[in-house]
C-alpha cells in the first residue's frame, strides 16, 4: 500500500518525530510507514486521516 | 562528463552497525583465545562448563549485556532522544525512558534466568538436591517476574513493536518446531544423536534471537 505521509508531513515542516508525538506512536512507526515497510492498523490509518483532514483515501493508495 | 557524487543507501546507523561487526570479529577471536589460554593454564579453578552450557552462558552474558545497555541509555533523556529520534535532537520523554528501562530490566531478568542453571550444576558440584530446589524457585519466582515485565512492556508498546514481536512469536514457533520435528525424527530413525531438552531449548533460544533481528530489521527498526 503507498501513501503521502511524508509529502502530507513535509508540507506542514514537521518532523518525523512531531508526527509521531502527534499520533502517540514511535518514530520508528512513521519510518516504516514512510519507508512502506509497514502498513497501519485501520484505526491508525484513520487517526492519520483525520490529523491531516483528509480522507483516508487521500492519505492511502491500494497498489493492486 | 560529470561525476556525479554517488549516493550510499546504507544509513550511518547501519554503517556503524557494520563497523562494529566488522571491529568485533577480531575481539571476539581474541579474546576467546585469552580465555581459553586461561583455562588451559588452569586459572578457571574448578569452573569446567560442557559446551552446551558454555553456550548457555554466552547466550546470557549477551542479554545481560543488552539489557544493561538498553537500560543505561535512559540514564540520559538527551542520548536516548537521540538514539529514538534520530536527526531530530529532542530529549526523550519520561515515558520512552520508563520503557527503555523495562526493556533493559526484562533482557537482564532473561540472562540471568538463563545462566542460573548451569552456573548451579557447574559451581556446586555435585549439587544437593536442597540446593536444587533452592536454584527451582528462585528461577519460578524470575520467570513470573519477567512475565509480568513482558506484558508490562506489550501493553506500553506500539502496534509496529506489537506486530513485530507478534510476527517472531509466529515464525519462531513454525520454523523451530519444523526443526525439533527433524531433529526428533531423525533420533528416531537412529541418524542423530540425542539432543538433552536443555541442548534443543539452547537451539530455540538462538533461533528465536537471529529471527527478532531478522523481523526488526524487515520491518525498519535498523535504519
Amino acid at each position: 500500500m503507498k501513501n503521502r505521509l511524508k509529502v502530507l508531513r513535509a508540507e506542514r515542516d514537521w518532523s518525523q518525530a512531531d508526527l509521531a508525538q502527534r499520533l502517540d506512536v514511535s518514530r520508528q512507526t512513521i519510518n516504516a510507514l514512510e519507508t512502506g515497510k509497514y502498513d497501519p492498523s485501520l484505526p491508525l490509518a484513520f487517526r492519520i486521516a483525520r490529523l491531516f483532514g483528509h480522507p483516508i483515501e487521500a492519505v492511502f493508495q491500494d497498489e493492486a | 562528463m560529470s561525476a556525479e557524487p554517488q549516493v550510499s543507501k546504507v544509513s550511518p546507523r547501519a554503517r556503524r552497525a557494520l563497523i562494529m561487526m566488522i571491529a568485533g570479529l577480531p575481539v571476539g577471536f581474541f579474546a576467546g583465545r585469552w580465555l581459553l589460554g586461561l583455562k588451559r593454564d588452569g586459572h578457571w579453578g574448578g569452573f569446567d562448563p560442557s559446551g552446551g552450557d558454555m553456550l548457555t552462558l554466552v547466550l546470557a552474558a549477551f542479554l545481560v549485556f543488552a539489557g544493561l545497555v538498553t537500560a543505561g541509555l535512559a540514564g540520559s533523556r538527551k542520548a536516548l532522544g537521540r538514539r529514538i529520534n534520530g536527526d531530530d535532537a529532542r530529549a526523550a520523554t519520561p515515558a520512552q525512558a520508563r520503557f527503555y528501562v523495562g526493556q533493559g530490566l526484562v533482557l537482564i531478568l532473561a540472562g540471568a534466568m538463563l545462566a542460573a542453571p548451569p552456573l548451579a550444576v557447574t559451581l556446586f558440584d555435585p549439587l544437593s538436591p536442597l540446593l536444587a530446589s533452592a536454584v527451582m524457585t528462585g528461577l519460578i519466582a524470575l520467570f513470573l517476574l519477567q512475565t509480568v515485565g513482558n506484558i508490562s512492556q506489550w501493553m506500553r508498546s506500539d502496534e509496529l513493536l506489537r506486530r513485530t514481536m507478534a510476527e517472531t512469536a509466529a515464525v519462531s514457533f513454525i520454523l523451530l518446531q519444523g526443526l525439533l520435528f527433524l531433529w526428533a525424527a531423525g533420533e528416531k530413525l537412529a541418524l542423530l544423536p540425542a539432543l538433552t531438552l536443555w541442548d534443543a531449548f539452547n537451539v530455540t533460544m538462538i533461533g528465536y534471537l537471529a529471527i527478532s533481528m531478522l523481523v526488526a530489521w524487515r520491518r525498519g527498526f535498523v535504519e
